[in-house]
């Protein structure tokens, strides 16, 4: 059994289920506030939407087209800092967040207009040297004060599920991008790219481009992101928004789930919205080397995240019979 | 007669690696509807030669022409889009791909650059069933036999929709038969209008099927002409078939 057939089951599962379930699970998410769940559920579940959203978005460019990089977080924290500050001059916030789009967007151009004409590992380095110069940059920037952070004022009265709403909006206009581009030109050509580059030269495909497109929409997805928790939370700092441990979060969720899949970085997404709280809160010194090693784990006995191994699974159920 | 502007134009190509010259001064014209057919060695600087007609590599030195029009060193995805594919000697699939898909990114992405999905499907089905293998539509890349793979780089390269289609190697490692079936599939190619430049080993495939034969050796053109032209060439004789022939025994 190799990795490639693991993939490859792993699709067929997440193929099979695909039609109905996103229905459903929308419905039922959106319905959820009916039951009148406590008000720290409904920050948990709003909160993890946003990292399913920042998960998928990672997935069309690490998963899909293989690029993998260490610095979402520039684009969270762009995105959360365009809201704030253009909130704070009376921008209502659905342009604001599609400002943050834009904003986040421009910002991995920076990134990608040098790094994907390189191959090899240059794009994951320049992911990382650029995420920490930001970061370093919006410490020490005095007109969002800097590393003592930024306050957003909005002049309306908060309503919880108004927040809990817009998360869940997002996380289906990803999915929803998501499972549109797996399987038409666009993600073909991404995966395409991610298997063999130049194979997929030879058939008409010109990587840069790809490469850059799919990146600035996964940029803009998760600077959105980053707007609507800068919103819901009313203040950011450059520690938490723009941190390392941010980009962290954003790659290990797809790759919990299943890299490459449409499925995987949403079922990666939800664990982790899930217990990320309960483990940095139990382990607030070393919860980012538990990641780490995770990671490795990961990588190392089951690349296919939970996804594959639930492929294998069912594969190994059905060869019984 | 002189074909004004034949489909293809090499004019003292050349490729160096480090100090190797693995293609050195090369000269030829290709005219619309042949078979074009490229014997040598091992080594002799065949795909280096496809490589660099399809994009892949950049001459050290030459010009390359098609229809008139130069594309030395133009990258193979611009190529495609004027015609010109290639199949690879070492077989490439998309390895976590579907056959079919492998097919369909050729049609998004080739000459016609369809779009939408349906539309590419049944494209890619179609070449699927001119190579033969339609019936492995759904199955992973990765579990097929290297004959079948070798199918499915043509498949690939023929849903580009080529005016010129490169093919190293199509019949290493398949069966008399097979290798027969695949020399009848060039010969519909070619008769469907797209020309034809074909790397083979195997003497007898490429003189029954080839209207046209160069050989290479150590990376200069030995020779040029019709099959029994080829044949009966004594240097050929000497350099390709008599060392192959000396190398059986
Ligand atoms: N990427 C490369 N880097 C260095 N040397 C190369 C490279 N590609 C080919 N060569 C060398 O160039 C020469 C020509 O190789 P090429 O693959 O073009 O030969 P060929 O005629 O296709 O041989 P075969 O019949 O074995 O396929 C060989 O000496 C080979 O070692
Ligand atoms: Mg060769």
């Amino acid at each position: 059994m190799n990795a490639s057939s693991v993939v490859i089951a792993a699709q067929r599962v997440a193929r099979w289920r695909s039609a109905p379930l996103p229905w459903l699970l929308l419905a039922a998410l959106a319905a959820l506030p009916l039951l009148s769940p406590s008000p720290n559920f409904v920050r948990l579940l709003f909160t993890t939407f946003l990292w399913v959203t920042t998960s998928m978005a990672w997935n069309l460019v690490g998963g899909f087209a293989g690029q993998v990089s260490f610095g979402f977080a520039v684009f969270y924290g762009m995105g959360a800092y365009t809201t704030a500050l253009l909130m704070n001059t009376g921008v209502d916030p659905v342009p604001a967040f599609a400002a943050s789009a834009l904003s986040a967007a421009l910002v991995s151009l920076v990134v990608g207009v040098p790094a994907f004409r390189l191959r090899g590992p240059y794009f994951a380095i320049a992911t990382i040297g650029i995420s920490e110069a930001v970061r370093v940059v919006m410490t020490n920037l005095s007109f969002t004060g800097g590393a003592s952070g930024y306050r957003i004022v909005e002049h309306r009265p908060f309503h919880q599920l108004e927040h809990y709403y817009s998360a869940l909006l997002l996380a289906a206009l990803a999915f929803v991008i998501s499972a549109l581009i797996a399987h038409a030109k666009f993600g073909l050509g991404l995966q395409a790219i991610r298997q063999d580059e130049d194979a997929a030269a030879d058939l008409g495909v010109n990587p840069y481009p790809y490469k850059l497109a799919v990146h600035a929409l996964a940029a803009a997805l998760t600077g959105v992101a980053g707007g609507v928790f800068a919103r819901y939370a009313a203040f950011i700092h450059p520690a938490g928004v723009f941190g390392f441990h941010t980009s962290v979060h954003i790659l290990l969720m797809p790759v919990i789930g299943g890299i490459g899949t449409v499925w995987g970085p949403v079922l990666g997404g939800f664990v982790f919205g899930i217990v990320e709280e309960e483990i940095v809160a139990s382990f607030p010194q070393v919860h980012l080397l538990i990641y780490g090693s995770l990671l490795i784990l990961i990588i190392l006995f089951e690349p296919g995240g939970i996804l594959g191994g639930l492929g294998k699974l069912f594969r190994r159920f059905r060869g019984r019979r | 007669m002189e074909d004004a502007d034949p489909i293809l134009e090499v004019d003292k190509v050349t490729r160096y690696f480090g100090g190797l010259a693995a293609v050195k001064d090369v000269s030829f014209k290709v005219r619309q509807g042949q078979i074009f057919g490229f014997m040598g060695p091992n080594g002799a600087g065949k795909t280096t030669l496809f490589s660099m007609i399809a994009g892949a590599l950049k001459p050290s030195s030459g010009k390359i022409r098609s229809r008139g029009r130069d594309i030395t060193g133009a990258p193979a995805f611009k190529l495609i889009k004027l015609g010109i594919a290639r199949t690879h000697q070492i077989v490439r699939p998309f390895r976590e791909m579907t056959v079919l898909e492998n097919v369909q990114v050729a049609v998004h992405f080739g000459k016609q650059a369809v779009t939408g999905r349906a539309a590419a499907r049944e494209r890619a089905i179609e070449a699927l069933g001119y190579a033969g293998i339609d019936q492995l539509a759904n199955y992973p890349a990765a579990i097929l036999s290297v004959g079948h793979q070798k199918r499915l780089e043509i498949a690939r390269a023929l849903a580009t929709d080529p005016d010129l289609l490169l093919s190293d190697e199509i019949c290493g490692g398949l069966t008399h038969a097979e290798t027969s079936e695949m020399l009848a599939l060039l010969r519909r190619i070619r008769d469907s209008g797209t020309t034809v430049m074909y790397v083979e080993h195997d003497v007898k495939a490429i003189t029954s099927v080839c209207d046209r034969i160069m050989v290479l050796n150590y990376g200069r053109k030995l020779a040029e002409g019709t099959p029994d032209e080829i044949q009966n060439d004594p240097a050929v004789i000497e350099a390709y078939l008599g060392t192959r022939a000396r190398g059986r025994s």
